[in-house]
């Protein structure tokens, strides 16, 4: 496969995500579209592994360190999933919605 | 190494006692002797070498800069600890789990400052900024708290999206995450990808120009500083006071090294090319952040939130140590690392046991307690940048690093113009202190009267200032030794 | 057109449509499940680039723990489509403009991109994305930041704990 599809993919994926953070309001949803972002850039990551891999095919393991930063990426995100939701619950916890801006609404 | 291994098993340390010791004032010992016994290893490490000898494949790289850092960092981390431990254990009931945070997010900083593979960049920032969105929102039936760390939490894992995007297409473009593309010959010989091509890469660039993003969130650089407010506004004033001393340091130093490593060396003939020039990105930085958080500092009637708007204004400074990327650069961050931390500990440890976080709840804080409005006025001083403050030197040193360049006499024009723009919401402090009386003259400005080792600590803290201000060179000397 | 090149086409498109319905369902529920199904096209294409251990691991770690601990917290929430007040209409516009500029000037620069011209990703062959190759590596070159992110981890666990439980 010509890695501009990848690429291509990838980044619309990515964009998809953006625009999902920039237009909604549910804290969930927001954080969905970030998981979103990060798993476009995974793909791109494995996607260059495999050129890297096909650019240097006499080097044992050329590439292969895409691909182990896709591990740690997925460790990370774990971790700060974990972490985020708590976060999520205690707002809803307090005010009973998890609109982004609540603090504002609560004014109005 | 051994700031990084010391540091996240004293967080374990502290983590344990809170289930083995039930004495709360216990705490702040265990979380002193702990700092002391990393501040020795990391000294002797800069003359001995490590404890441990680890390979780490080159992801960690210790020179004198680092080492020197993290020297800085747990210095400050130590004079925050005697000087806000009280207001730690009002937060909640969970004092021992916020001492175990601060450890890890020290942990992030002396990663960072050691990093030398954008994997370890991406550890490391995540390191320093999970535990912040907990210390965030650690205030948990406190609805700015939670807003706070819930708009922390969706901005650092968005900018955390786009620094990764940044460094997949970094790969893409050089095939390595190492910070320089020379791969060294350990790594080679274990069989990794030779990969030195030196080609033009389109796709270096814009992941570059996306992990320089990526970065300017997390050190709240303009245009994208809009969650800064909120979140130090939000936040417990004890933690905010971390948030904006160690842990934006240590971005900034991680900020530096990317720059030193990649923007400065590698793209500099292909943006040529493309057209993008790097020192003209940062300077549009530097202008934007000065220009915003200079001129909504001076608007705020709130200090806490006149301080948050300060730290953006103190940003757009330590940014002209990207912009000039030379020695004097590094040295410069350095002193202003010391400097910015030590005052902002300072006020903030001031700050948070007032009543009032408005202006007028400082007036005639001077009569009441003078040693505690002397000191204040100390670090109002250093964070303008007044001579014979450690911030002038450190401001200096900037505007110097720029000067070194040779041709960008109009960036510390402005500089310049915007440090004279910051004096006038620092001053009013001043003013208030002295120069305004109280309205309820017998309660008094603070909650509780300080006790005298308090008084005696930050007043301590004001000379150190002053004392930095006066001889800069004591800092930097033990850089070069 | 090859049946690789199909599946390669058939999966981007699901990949495609189900980042978009995320986005775009009313319901966090059906959002959760389009993300799921996102997470098994990608999935996918892991498996035809032969990285067979990230394939099983994200569909483990992702689409299995991950995105359950999502479906758990909506339901725990009972959010439902009305729950989330509405953003002005001019807001969506600029969001929806904005992300489109972004999409418009990277696709640009890939296709500007001299480098990458002729290039591929090798598909069906290759065998550094199996566990045994995979792991060698991640225990002696990376076993650096490996053991460091036990501090993340750790510092995850510490944080749920003390935002999640009760105050006395």
């Amino acid at each position: 496969m010509p890695i501009q599809y990848y690429i291509g993919l990838a980044i619309a994926l990515f964009c998809i995500g953006v625009v999902g953070v920039l237009i909604r309001r549910n804290a969930i949803i927001v954080f969905m579209c970030i998981e979103i972002m990060l798993n476009a850039a995974n793909l791109l990551l494995v996607a260059f592994s495999k050129m890297h891999a096909a650019l240097h095919p006499t080097v044992a393991n050329a590439g292969i360190d895409g691909q182990l930063f896709v591990f740690f990426i997925m460790v990370v995100a774990a971790a700060e999933i974990s972490v985020g939701l708590a976060i999520i619950v205690m707002v809803y916890r307090n005010v009973h919605s998890i609109d982004v801006n609540f603090l504002n609404r609560l004014k109005n | 190494m051994n700031a990084i291994i010391l540091s996240a098993v004293l967080g374990v340390v502290m983590m344990f006692s809170s289930v083995l010791v039930s004495n709360q004032k216990a705490y702040k010992g265990i979380a002193l002797v702990g700092l002391l016994i990393i501040l020795i290893a990391n000294i002797n490490e800069t003359y001995n070498g490590p404890i441990f000898e680890i390979n780490t494949y080159n992801m960690l790289a210790f020179d004198g800069f680092s080492l020197f850092f993290n020297t800085i960092a747990i210095v400050c981390t130590g004079v925050y600890f005697i000087l806000t431990s009280k207001q730690i254990e009002k937060v909640g009931g969970h004092t021992a789990e916020y001492f175990t945070l601060i450890f890890f997010v020290l942990c992030g900083a002396t990663i960072l400052s050691a990093y030398n593979n954008l994997l370890m960049l991406f550890i490391g920032i995540e390191i320093l900024t999970i535990p912040l969105y907990i210390l965030t929102g650690s205030k948990k039936k406190d609805l700015k708290s939670n807003e706070a760390a819930l708009k922390y939490f969706l901005m650092g894992s968005f900018s955390t999206g786009l620094m990764l995007m940044g460094i997949a297409l970094i790969y893409g473009g050089t095939g390595t995450f190492a910070l320089e593309k020379i791969i060294p010959a350990a790594a080679s010989a274990q069989g990794a990808p030779a990969v030195t091509a030196q080609t033009l890469s389109f796709l270096e660039v814009g992941g570059m120009l996306l992990v320089t993003f990526s970065l300017a969130f997390k050190v709240s650089a303009a245009p994208f500083h809009f969650w800064l407010p909120d979140v130090y506004y939000g936040a417990p004033s004890v933690f905010t006071s971390f948030m904006a001393s160690v842990v934006k340091a240590a971005a900034f130093v991680a900020f530096l090294k990317l720059f030193i490593a990649r923007a400065a060396g590698t793209s500099v003939d292909v943006s040529k090319i493309i057209g993008v020039d790097w020192k003209m990105i940062v300077a549009i930085l530097i202008i934007c952040t000065l220009l915003v958080g200079n001129i909504s500092a001076v608007r705020q009637q709130n200090v806490k939130r006149m301080l948050a708007y300060s730290s953006i204004a103190q940003a757009g400074f330590m940014l002209f140590a990207i912009f000039s990327l030379n020695e004097m650069a590094k040295e410069g961050i350095l002193l202003y690392a010391v400097a910015y931390s030590l005052a902002t500990i300072g006020i903030f440890a001031i700050l948070s046991r007032m009543k009032d976080y408005t202006f007028a709840g400082y007036n005639g804080l001077a009569k009441s307690n003078p040693a505690l409005a002397f000191a204040n006025t100390v670090f109002l001083l250093s964070l303008a940048g007044i001579p014979l403050t450690a911030g002038f030197f450190a401001k200096y040193y900037m505007l110097a690093s720029v000067m070194q360049t040779g041709h960008y006499m109009w960036l510390v024009i402005v500089g310049v113009l915007f440090a004279a723009v910051s004096a006038d919401y620092y001053f009013r402090v001043i003013q208030s202190m002295y120069f305004k009386n109280s309205e309820s003259e017998n309660e008094g400005q603070l909650e509780e009267n300080p006790s005298n080792i308090f008084k005696i600590t930050v007043v301590a803290l004001a000379i150190v200032i002053i004392l930095v201000g006066v001889f800069p060179n004591s800092v930097l000397y033990w850089l070069y030794n | 057109m090859s049946a690789t090149e199909i599946i390669f086409w058939i999966l981007s498109v699901l990949a495609l449509v189900s980042g978009l319905m995320v986005i775009f369902s009313k319901n966090p529920v059906y959002s959760v499940l389009w993300l799921i199904s996102l997470f098994f096209a990608i999935s996918g294409h892991y498996i035809l680039m032969n990285a067979q251990f990230l394939a099983i691991v994200n569909i483990i770690v992702y689409a299995g723990a991950i995105m359950v601990l999502f479906l758990f917290v909506i339901m725990l929430m009972n959010l439902s489509a009305t729950a989330e007040p509405k953003k002005k209409v001019w807001m969506k516009f600029t969001g929806v403009i904005s992300g489109g500029l972004l999409l418009w000037i990277l696709l640009s620069v890939v296709r500007s991109s001299i480098d990458m011209r002729g290039k591929i990703a090798e598909v069906k062959t290759g065998d550094i994305g199996l566990v045994e190759n995979l792991g060698k590596v991640l225990f002696t070159e990376y076993a650096v930041p490996f053991e460091i992110c036990s501090v993340l981890f750790l510092s995850a666990m510490v944080g749920a704990v003390v935002i999640g439980k009760k105050e006395e």
